[in-house]
């Protein structure tokens, strides 16, 4: 006689099949996502201070291209890196960083002195001398890097 | 929630015929000997499963692939636990399959009606052998280059057709870039396919069939 509270047999195999199933599936299943999705959370770029050069190729009022080679580490792989980065001083004394990437998806823009402007060649973004959007569709100023000057040479913080 | 949607569904596509079909047929009263289909079915989709996970990060050339498995083993999370299933499954495969073949012999199972799902089962018996062979190359370390090198070199051992047999395994005369592609490609996209097509033909038989009963004495 079989009681109403009982399980049967084959309810219960039903249960453990079900359960083991499911156990055995999150065993794949979470490794699975941390593997896949990891590149979300590690950053593999160590911020440190890279050297631009002498403090007096900057012109005054007008932003000045410095480029540097930064050792990148993507993957397993080991890359030597062309940095592009716009520097504008008023007094020769505050400095200012801008990054060359346009701040709406990511192409790089350009100083062009005749109109006084950074243009940024994909979706006709402009900006300023001080990296202030005038038209078209970047949401925000360019990126700035942290600056700092030591016995006549510029200094960013970057990775 | 769940049933509705199940009805829903059912009323569409009839899975039910479908799932039943597979996990409530009939079977006759077997042992445990006879689990050893499934538990082989069971490494074979950790195989895939992990596999594919690993070409998110594999890259098969010479001047990465050592590299990028040392980084799928050393800096990417789970990724020695990814890799770990899939090195030492394909040994549980090969033991399995081994076992199953076993079990299917000595009750003869082989016999009529069974003959083709024996003979698509020799066959996926080859594809597992072939899958570990190309796989252990991949690693592109010096256990993988000089076990491919023996292996292609025993390949070209027979008369007549052994040169040209070691050429088209290489792609050259030599281990190469070329041999790693070629292993790579075979390992995940020639073997999985081979393996798919024979494999629904495997399990539809013996769904089709049923499976047999253990022999008895006077059989």
């Amino acid at each position: 006689m079989k009681e109403k509270d009982e399980i049967s047999r084959r309810d219960f195999m039903k249960v453990a099949t079900w359960s083991i199933g499911g156990l055995i599936g999150l065993g794949w299943g979470i490794p699975a996502i941390a593997y896949v999705a990891s590149p979300a959370w590690k950053s593999e770029q160590a911020q440190v201070w890279i050297r631009l050069g002498a403090t007096s190729k900057v012109e005054l009022g007008v932003p000045t291209l410095f480029k540097v080679k930064v050792k990148r580490q993507t993957g397993w792989i080991v890359n030597e890196e062309e940095l592009s980065v716009y520097v504008l001083t008023e007094d020769g004394r505050n400095y200012i960083a801008m990054s060359n990437v346009c701040t709406h998806l990511g192409c790089r823009v350009r100083w062009i002195a005749e109109q006084d402007r950074f243009f940024c060649p994909c979706h006709n973004g402009v900006f300023d001398q001080q990296g202030n959007v005038v038209s078209g569709p970047p949401p925000r100023p360019l990126n700035q890097y942290q600056v700092k000057v030591e016995d006549g040479q510029l200094f960013i913080l970057g990775g | 929630m769940v049933a509705k949607f199940a009805n829903w569904l059912d009323e569409r596509v009839s899975w039910r015929q479908v799932w039943d079909a597979i996990f409530l047929r009939k079977v006759p009263k077997v042992n445990w000997f006879y689990t050893l289909g499934s538990a082989t079915l069971f490494v074979a989709v950790n195989q895939a499963v992990t596999g594919i996970l690993l070409t998110l990060y594999y890259v098969p050339t010479p001047d990465h692939a050592y590299d990028s498995v040392q980084y799928i083993t050393t800096q990417v999370p789970a990724g020695w636990l990814i890799r770990g299933l899939h090195h030492w499954g394909v040994s549980a495969m090969v033991v399995l399959v081994v076992l199953h073949m076993l079990r299917v012999i000595f009750y003869g199972a082989y016999k009529y009606p069974r003959e083709v799902t024996w003979f698509s089962g020799i066959i996926l018996l080859l594809v597992v052998i072939g899958f570990g062979f190309t796989g252990y190359l991949l690693p592109w370390d010096q256990k993988a280059y000089w076990a491919t090198t023996v292996g292609t070199r025993i390949a070209g051992t027979p008369p007549l057709i052994g040169d040209y047999l070691l050429r088209i395994l290489r792609g050259g005369e030599d281990l190469s870039a070329v041999t790693l592609a070629r292993f790579f490609g075979t390992h995940v996209w020639v073997l999985p396919a081979t393996l798919m097509l024979l494999l629904g033909i495997h399990l539809y038989l013996v769904i089709r069939i049923g499976i047999s009963a253990v022999p008895k004495k006077e059989d």
